[in-house]
């Protein structure tokens, strides 16, 4: 039987981690990195790039390079997180047919699961080479605020890039776990601030003798370190006009050079206290080329993000309080994600807690572990680890007037099951429609539509008075059946709710036929 | 007084739940609520008024109106004829005093569907299968436990009644490690996969509600008033005669089908009462007697669970009954301020607030109040971040739930806040001082 693997799917770093004999192992790249930028290039000569190779690329060819596409992944091209993404990044975001959003890139147009597929394909070939054996099956990790169809495209790209996908887990979930097995016999309530590149998540678990509990989970599918990247960016943008009286945001190799400059800035201040930024010839006019020099402080970092650590720490108090627990019962916090690393962050997150943060894990790769060892505890014999894991978002119908009735609310352990009665509302009503929604909001149409169905032969009656049974059934794989039951005629109907992702069964089929062509290209 | 003098037989009287009223839709307070889950069948009037939950007189008041709403039976009936006449109709739904549980930030809403109500499934049990991939003793175990699905929520459990929390969690944790379906992914459990499902479904139900102080309560008043049903047994061995069964099946059968009959009565004299008492609401609704009209609506709604319409009604019912109770309750504390009785009126506004938490300058008022009187920072904290949360872009607010911080020594915390009203008033001298004396 072939391995699972643990792939940690980021926003802007990818990871993927193995179980052999026991023990996990974060495998490296080729260039002997542990983590991969997840990043996808069509080069002027139609030469596909994945990874370490793309970024090298991705200044001279900013167009041609999708970065960021986990923020794409699932959503409508109408979303306001589709809309920010197309002022943010210099790559061709267009409508699909499907009003999902998607990527022209090198005169071809790429669904979102594609995307993410060329990155997840490339964690697959990494494991498999060290392996040395085939990789079919994998556990992969998202943010604990994906909904169903961002949850259900991850999958699909998994399908494209040739893997079973055994399991969704929550990126914080999977921290718990490889710090859970690192403890074993222990009982703790822990704490884990995941902020990654591009998303943040906050979870309270709690950890009792090789069971973990999901207490309660929160996050922001839109805040994360490329936030602080960007506020160097348009600070640097405007001392650059200032100076030199030059705009640099239409140019989106400059655009590019910034980022990336502002990145490595942010990261060396996480350990310095200043760090100098040099964009020789990054413009020029009649006067002759231009160059951007300079000088980057740990102390202007701090004041320029401020405003989106303290915004987490709202989210963290959010979910403390879904998970009825106050700060001083947390017996541990864990840091997750390349942002933790920022001094500032870590010491909001301390001041909130009243503790120092637990060192013992790597960010970076904590995520990747945990899936791995989610997998090897699925498939294996002799099981030490079980996960209580949890729905990440409300589940019910529409009612009248426009309201959603919550029938599961989020935070509940799966399986599960909730059962609730309703009536008709006009009178000798015979048929009711039950619209299945997932989302927060107590308004209807602002949740997710999931699936719908009718259900006939209700008995003529005055309004309110027939009643029908609708029960909601969400197995251990998150998956949701709804049946509705006419309790005087016993007439039933239910459906399977398949999760909307952006692209049919046939597409996909389609899309593996097509990448099989590049198979060649992509091992270059 | 006739009630006096009839008072004096009927405390002798036995006492039982009505069949088929459901505890738990009636929304007590804890001492009511004690009271009632003391009412067994067996004991007497007489007993209950020396329980101490309440004075004697009080217990008299709530036993007479459950037995007038028919919410109680007595095992004589001669008292319960007096006791309705001794009382005027215009109290027909006068709720026993009702204080909310402090805890409870968000208003009430319906009460969850009770634990009783959920209807014993017809569970088919597959036979013990060598062949699948699952060992004999397991698939025996989960046999035992589907078996008895049916039983108390902390038998399920396998704890006492009265188990703490922690003991709860821990026999959760240990029986999810035999029944969460993840334990026997992908191997071949047969018929045993959808049982397994269905148990750890269950667990997870009765983890729920006895982890849960409030509903906790609940299932203990519910199981309470009605006994488990009978528990089916697995005939694991096969040993017991085909005679045996046959005769056993028919004597099931026959108590099934009187059951059966003397529940569907029962059934419809419920719903009849229920209506009656739901006219009584709508009318005492249209009439604005807002408090009267919710607690007929509640009695409706215990008497039949199932009628959906009750439940919606509800809402808009108890919204008015609760803006009425608001505004007697913020009367009342400003009564006690005048008297400089400031616990009484924390309490008081704390009270009213929960009837109202849509109002900002009200939990703004408890806030500072809490700060001023007592001191109660914790309390100070929920009522300011309240207000904070009702209006967010209230300058006032935001200061009052800053030096509440700063006062706890949550300086973090103080200076987010303090910064925050700055944004909205940049010119905020208080908030600039407040600012100063932290960094």
């Amino acid at each position: 039987m072939s391995r699972v693997i643990g792939i940690d799917l980021g926003t802007t770093n990818s990871c993927v981690a193995v179980v052999e004999n026991g023990q996990v192992t974060v495998v490296p790249n080729s260039g002997g990195y542990k983590t991969t930028p997840s990043m996808f290039a069509i080069t002027q000569d139609g030469k596909r790039l994945v990874g370490h190779l793309a970024k090298r690329q991705a200044i001279t060819n900013a167009k041609g390079t999708v970065t960021a596409a986990k923020r794409l992944i699932g959503r409508r091209f109408d979303s306001d997180e589709v809309q920010k993404s197309i002022s943010l990044y210099p790559y061709e975001i267009v409508r699909g047919p499907n009003d999902d959003a998607r990527v022209v890139v090198g005169g071809k147009t790429f669904t979102t699961p594609e995307l993410s597929a060329t990155v997840l394909r490339e964690m697959r070939r990494v494991a498999e080479e060290y392996l040395g054996e085939p990789v079919k099956e994998a556990v992969i990790t998202v943010p604990a605020y994906f909904n169903d169809a961002q949850r259900q495209c991850t999958k699909d790209a998994g399908k494209i890039a040739g893997l079973e996908v055994l399991r969704i887990v929550n990126e914080p979930t999977a921290a718990a776990i490889a710090y859970g097995m690192s403890r074993p016999g222990k009982d703790e309530k822990i704490a884990i601030y995941d902020l990654g590149g591009g998303t943040f998540d906050i979870s309270i678990l709690e950890l009792s003798d090789g069971v973990i509990e999901v207490l309660a989970t929160a996050g922001d599918t839109f805040l994360g370190g490329e936030d602080f990247d960007r506020r160097i960016v348009e600070h640097m943008l405007a001392w650059f006009q200032e100076k030199e009286g030059i705009d640099l945001r239409g140019d989106a190799m400059a655009m590019q050079r910034l980022k990336d400059a502002a990145e490595k800035a942010k990261c060396d201040l996480s350990s310095r206290e200043t760090a100098e930024v040099n964009l020789p010839f990054i413009a020029s006019d009649d006067n002759g080329p231009r160059h951007l020099s300079f000088q980057m402080t740990r102390e202007l970092l701090e004041r320029l993000v401020h405003d989106i650590v303290n915004g987490t720490l709202k989210t963290v108090e959010q979910c403390m309080l879904d998970a009825n627990i106050q700060a001083k019962e947390i017996d541990q916090v864990i840091l997750v994600g390349g942002q933790t690393r920022t001094p500032l962050v870590q010491q909001a997150v301390a001041d909130f807690f009243g503790k120092r943060p637990h060192k013992g894990v790597n960010p970076d790769e904590v995520v990747a572990v945990g899936a791995a060892l989610q997998g090897e505890s699925l498939v294996s014999e002799d099981q030490n680890l079980l996960l209580l894991d949890v729905t990440p978002l409300s589940l019910g119908i529409a009612t009248f007037g426009g309201h959603f009735a919550k029938l599961i609310e989020r935070n509940t352990t799966v399986p599960a099951r909730k059962g609730h009665i309703f009536t008709t509302t006009r009178d000798n009503q015979t048929a009711v429609k039950i619209r299945v929604l997932q989302g927060e909001s107590d308004t209807a149409v602002e949740n997710d539509l999931l699936g719908e169905f009718v259900l006939n032969g209700i008995r003529q009656a005055r309004k309110g008075e027939p009643e029908v049974e609708v029960t909601f059934d969400i197995d251990a794989n998150g998956i949701v059946s709804v049946s509705a039951r006419g309790l005087a005629t016993g007439k039933e109907q239910s459906i399977t709710v398949n999760a909307t992702g952006t692209l049919s069964d046939d597409e996909i089929q389609r899309i593996i036929r097509d990448q099989e062509l590049f198979e060649v290209a992509l091992k270059e | 007084m006739r009630v006096g003098d009839t008072l004096g037989n009927a405390h002798a009287q036995v006492l039982a739940l009505a069949p088929g009223v459901v505890a738990t839709a009636l929304s007590l307070d804890p001492a009511a609520g004690y009271v009632l889950s003391r009412i067994d069948g067996r004991t007497t009037w007489g007993t209950l008024r020396q329980i101490g939950a309440l004075p004697p007189h009080e217990v008299d008041q709530l036993v007479e109106s459950w037995l007038k709403d028919g919410v109680l039976v007595a095992s004589g009936a001669s008292a319960i004829k007096t006791t309705r006449d001794a009382r005027g109709s215009d109290s027909a739904a006068q709720q026993p005093p009702k204080k909310p549980p402090a805890a409870h930030a968000k208003p009430a809403t319906p009460a969850p569907p009770p634990p009783s109500a959920a209807k014993p499934k017809a569970l088919s049990l597959p036979e013990v299968d060598a062949s699948l991939d699952l060992d004999l003793d397991l698939q025996r175990e989960i046999l035992a436990f589907a078996a008895g699905l049916g039983r108390r929520y902390h038998e399920l459990l396998g704890v006492a009644a009265d188990a703490d929390a922690r003991t709860v969690k821990k026999a959760y944790f240990a029986l999810s490690k035999r029944l969460h379906p993840d334990r026997y992914f992908r191997r071949n459990t047969g018929p045993f996969g959808a049982l397994i499902e269905t148990c750890f479904k269950r667990l997870l139900e009765a983890y729920e509600l006895l982890s849960d102080p409030t509903t906790r309560k609940e299932v203990q008043e519910a199981e309470a008033a009605a006994p488990p049903p009978p528990l089916t047994t697995i005939d694991a061995e096969g040993a017991a005669s085909a005679r045996a069964r046959g005769l056993d099946a028919r004597r099931r059968l026959r108590e099934r089908v009187s059951a059966m009959s003397s529940r569907a009565r029962a059934e419809g004299e419920r719903r009849r009462k229920a209506k009656t008492f739901f006219e009584h609401g709508m009318t005492a609704f249209a009439g604005s007697r807002w408090l009267e009209a919710a607690g007929a609506v509640r009695l409706a709604i215990a008497f039949d669970p199932e009628n959906s319409a009750y439940r919606e009604e509800f809402p808009n019912v108890q919204r008015k009954a609760h803006e009425e109770r608001a505004k007697q309750l913020v009367k009342q504390a400003e009564g006690a301020l005048e008297m400089r009785d400031y616990a009484l009126a924390l309490d008081t506004f704390e009270e009213a607030l929960h009837y109202r938490p849509g109002d900002a300058d009200l939990a703004f008022r408890t806030a500072r109040l809490a700060v001023q009187a007592s001191g109660e920072l914790k309390r100070a904290k929920e009522f300011a971040a309240q207000a904070v949360e009702v209006a967010p872009d209230n300058a006032e607010y935001r200061k009052m739930l800053a030096s509440v911080y700063a006062a706890a020594g949550l300086e973090a915390n103080a200076k987010r806040e303090f910064s925050a009203a700055l944004r909205i008033d940049p010119s905020d001298k208080e908030a600039k001082a407040g600012l100063r004396s932290l960094s």
